[in-house]
């Protein structure tokens, strides 16, 4: 018996009339009515503004809404009468909004628009997060005009953000994944993208799409399988990033777990291609270099100090299957200190890749391992946020550097942890 | 008005230029014996009327546009009775014929402009538009920018300037003198005594000139047209006008007026819009063209064609549209000459018989009546580089023998060189091989034909569109009364499949007008249609 197909028949039906594309831009949403729209608005004018002449399609792909985010698309899409001579488009305009089939979760709505992409021929696509309103025509021109013009497979959006912006991005998964995959990216973990049809069409062979990463870290890994399929990227200066409101985001105990045990379990699937390399190197960069944008978001450090008091406490004979005896003693020294704590970065490096290692090594329960790492990050969160307002916004920016470089240094410990012998 | 007197909505118009259709005496130039000659060929064709280009004398130094004498003919082509001759043999074989009426002005070389800057008291001085200075109607577009710097120029004898929208060897009439409209009455009357059908009326948006305006379309304008109308039903009932006028549809609906003014007009975007919508295979263009067409007179239609004897004109388009035109389909740089493209049907289309075949489908089955071009209908090739747009007008390809058929001058000494390349040289395209196989353009367009008449709901019915989501398939049903024609159209080069929503058209069995095939019968389900690269079908719809 074949496999059911990924596709329903109605929206193979409309893809059938849309036929071969020069550009494809999907929405993959979920009850996102209350910003969709401003999105779908974007591509709208970018294909007037931008791409006259190209075969265009908007795929929404829909997790099964209940507040009428599909209907929302389709009025986005119909904005003509706005629309000036000189964002006039020569071509039929297609707009899909259909829901996908699967289990539930952004990884099976991308694998249903890299399917359309896949069957409609698309040389670009771009991929829009439906809750980040900031984007503009000009920003989705931004992510597909290297696909079609340079030949780009992958481009990365740059944000301009506060250095305290996004801090599980700045303290753990851009530094390490700098490190492991040897590429300096801003954002390794994008809700919104550009590539090429040929790196759709190659992650839609790759054996993800039922596991959990398609449910939580599909975008980390698509960044970290454009690097190990050695794909050509890029990266577009987007500007700032808005988020619109949203009724309910995942808390950081239930993000974290997602996000980290993600970007972990990628590089145990990417063993082979990062295991020998050293080094890092930028990526071209689209457009002007991000600049600091946005407030220092607010943090309540002396509970977060607290919870890593309590954390280093409380898990102290589970930290002892994850740590080294030097790591840990260096924890419980700083659970000890009175006032704000300072986290190094040496120590928060082992400790991450102490972390890495034993997941990969299966040591524990990986949930548990993973919320283990929890405190520890609320503890360095603290330490760096108190570092920063001493310091300044370009100081901060310099530190963040600066713990890169750490991560590649410490990457020789990384690779004796992995290879290790015992455990795995 | 009887339904006779539309006669106009059902024809197939055909529009040549008398120099290169067929030279009876060997001087190398075409005349109207010649043409009287080759009436079998329209005959067979196809054709109900004639659009014959400017035959009047004239120092050609506009292609016969400047006259200067509107009651002869020019002695290149023959005589008053040579042309008396070509009328009356065409009548017999049931075909009308339209001639040029240029209004707007004359050649500088006319008697009447002549005598106008010699005296300045003789009452033809009054006939054009004089200035003592060259600042009045400041800001009236130049037409002819490439060559005219204003639209008035010096004239050294009268030491005066006069005023003119094309070029300065076409000095403007003057149609606030009543006498100057009684005169062009008195000339369109001598025609249609002589037996015309009527004029394609040249430039009219232009008779006009006011102060603080753009001098074009002006309401004082449509008096004068209306003044000419009026005449002409008066004394000629049954006989037409059709304007030229290069506007957007919205602009040229006043020329209909309320079906008192003209009775046809060009429909100039449309023209440009086929081509686009072909390249881009998105039925997009042509969809906001007809989305912008307004409603016209029941008396009244317009006149759609592929090609003239002008350059495929780019104005009513965008910039936007205009880049893309010229990328796809002018890339030689000497393809484009003002805002267009100097290029006849076939190489647009770089010979591809099935986009020939796609373009006259949609010429013949959408609304408008269809003007062909001389020699599109074998598919005859141009030489872009004989200067201006003579390119297209090069001799009319009768036969692979001496000279094409056309004349037995030497070949140097003819009006124009043939077309000699090997794919579009007379020796592979012309009449007489067509004819002889089946399956030639010629024949085709034969058959296209006699389907587009053998009912009037291509002529005379409304129109449809039914948008399906396949935007390479351009679908629209025409329907006059209780007749249906379903027309599906793949705009696109590969195959495509569709389908169509005829829940309006349950019960219809649809019969392909050409094979006479049957199709299966139209239910609440959508309607699926596959059909291969630039195919088209038209389906007679029958309620059996």
């Amino acid at each position: 018996m074949s496999p059911p197909s990924i596709l329903s028949d109605d929206l193979l039906r409309q893809l059938m009339a849309v036929g071969q594309v020069d550009i494809m831009v999907g929405v993959p949403t979920l009850n996102n009515a209350a910003t969709v729209g401003a999105v779908v608005q974007a591509a709208h004018f970018a294909f007037g503004n931008h791409f006259a002449r190209e075969r265009t399609v908007l795929i929404n792909s829909d997790g099964g809404s209940s507040d009428g985010t599909p209907d929302i698309v389709r009025e986005a899409s119909r904005v003509e009468s706005e629309t000036v001579l000189a964002a006039h488009s020569l071509r039929t305009r297609h707009r899909i909004s259909a829901p996908y089939h699967g289990v539930p979760g952004k990884g099976t709505a991308l694998r249903t628009l890299f399917a359309a992409a896949d069957l409609l021929q698309a040389r670009a696509v771009a991929i829009l997060d439906p809750e980040i309103t900031s984007i503009t025509p000009d920003g989705v021109f931004a992510l597909l005009g290297p696909v079609l013009r340079d030949g780009v497979d992958f481009v990365s959006p740059a944000y301009a953000r506060h250095p305290l912006d996004g801090p599980l991005v700045s303290q753990l998964v851009r530094p390490l994944f700098r490190a492991a995959y040897g590429r300096r990216l801003h954002e390794p973990m994008a809700a919104d993208l550009g590539c090429s049809g040929t790196f759709a069409a190659s992650c839609l062979e790759e054996a993800v799409w039922e596991s959990d990463f398609a449910r939580y870290g599909i975008d980390l890994w698509l960044s970290c399988a454009a690097v190990a399929g050695g794909f050509r990227m890029a990266e577009a200066a987007l500007g700032p990033r808005t988020l619109g409101p949203r009724v309910a985001r995942p808390g950081l105990q239930e993000l974290f777990p997602q996000v980290v045990g993600s970007l972990f379990s990628c590089l145990e699937m990417h063993e082979a291609f990062w295991a020998g390399r050293t080094g890092s190197e930028a990526v071209p960069l689209l457009g002007e270099a991000p600049a600091v944008a946005g407030p220092a978001p607010p943090v309540e450090r002396a509970s977060l100090i607290e919870a890593f008091r309590t954390g280093v406490t409380d898990l102290g004979p589970l930290l002892e299957q994850v740590l080294s005896p030097e790591t840990l003693e260096a924890l419980h020294a700083l659970s000890r200190a009175e006032g704000v704590i300072t986290y190094p970065d040496r120590l928060w490096v082992a400790t991450v890749m102490e972390f890495a290692a034993a997941h990969y090594r299966g040591v524990m329960h990986r949930q548990h391992l993973l919320q283990a790492l929890v405190p520890l990050y609320l503890g360095r969160l603290a330490a760096f946020h108190a570092r920063a307002e001493e310091v300044g916004v370009d100081a901060t920016e310099r530190a963040l550097e600066a713990l890169g470089e750490s991560f590649e240094e410490a990457k020789p410990h990384l690779l004796g942890l992995w290879n290790k012998e015992g455990g795995r | 008005m009887g339904s006779d007197d539309l006669w106009y909505k059902d024809a197939i118009f055909y529009e040549l230029p008398v120099k290169a259709y067929s030279d009876a005496n060997g001087d190398g130039i075409g005349d109207f014996s010649g043409l009287t000659g080759r009436l079998d060929h329209l005959q067979d064709l196809g054709v109900d009327c004639i659009w014959v280009l400017p035959m009047y004398p004239s120092p050609f130094r506009d292609d016969g546009y400047d006259i200067s004498d509107y009651y002869g003919i020019h002695p290149s082509y023959g005589s008053l009775d040579d042309f008396r001759a070509f009328l009356d043999t065409a009548h017999a074989r049931g075909l009308k014929v339209l001639t040029e009426l240029v209004v707007n002005h004359t050649s500088d070389a006319h008697p009447w402009f002549v005598e106008a800057r010699n005296n300045p008291d003789s009452p033809r001085r009054d006939w054009y538009v004089w200035s003592d200075t060259d600042d009045r109607y400041h800001g009236v577009r130049i037409i002819f920018s490439d060559t005219e710097r204003s639209n008035w120029a010096w004239d050294p004898v009268s030491k005066a300037h006069y005023w003119h929208r094309f070029f300065s060897h076409q000095p403007d009439l003057n149609y606030d003198n009543p006498a100057v409209r009684e005169e062009m009455w008195n000339i369109m009357r001598f025609w249609l005594e002589l037996g015309v059908d009527g004029f394609r009326v040249d430039a009219v948006p232009y008779l006009i000139e006011r102060e603080g305006t753009s001098c074009e379309n002006l309401p004082e304008t449509h008096e004068v047209l209306k003044f000419l109308r009026r005449r002409l039903d008066e004394h000629f009932p049954g006989r037409v006008l059709l304007a030229e006028a290069n506007m957007w549809p919205e602009d040229v609906q006043p020329y209909f007026a309320e079906g008192d003014e003209f009775h046809m007009a060009f429909h100039f975007p449309i023209m440009p819009r086929m081509f686009m919508a072909l390249r881009l295979e998105d039925r997009k263009p042509l969809e906001e063209i007809f989305e912008r067409t307004p409603a016209i007179p029941d008396s009244c239609q317009w006149a759609l064609f592929l090609r003239n004897h002008d350059e495929l004109t780019l104005e009513m388009v965008t910039n936007v549209e205009r880049d893309y035109m010229y990328e796809q389909y002018a890339r030689d740089p000497v393809a484009r000459i003002n805002l267009g493209i100097r290029h006849r049907l076939a190489p647009l289309l770089e010979g591809d018989r099935r986009r020939i075949e796609l373009m006259n489908g949609l010429l013949m089955s959408l609304p408008g009546t269809p003007v062909l071009y001389y020699g599109d209908e074998i598919g005859m090739g141009d030489n872009i580089y004989l200067g201006d747009r003579n390119g297209v007008r090069t001799p009319m390809q009768w036969t692979g023998g001496w000279n094409a058929g056309f004349s037995t001058a030497d070949p140097e000494r003819l009006y124009q060189p043939l077309i000699q390349n090997p794919v579009y040289g007379y020796q592979a395209v012309n009449v007489e091989s067509q004819r002889r196989q089946e399956n030639s353009l010629l024949n085709w367009m034969k058959r296209l034909i006699r389907g587009r008449k053998s009912t009037r709901v291509f002529s005379r019915g409304g129109i449809e569109f039914l948008r399906p989501a396949n935007h390479r398939v351009l679908a629209y049903v025409r329907a006059l009364d209780h007749e249906k024609v379903l027309v599906v159209n793949n705009l696109s080069s590969t195959a495509q499949a569709v389908e169509l929503d005829l829940r309006a058209l349950a019960g219809a069995i649809p019969i392909e007008m050409f094979g006479r095939s049957l199709f299966p019968r139209i239910n609440e389900s959508p309607y699926v249609l596959t059909l291969g690269p630039y195919d088209f079908f038209w389906f007679r719809l029958r309620w059996l």
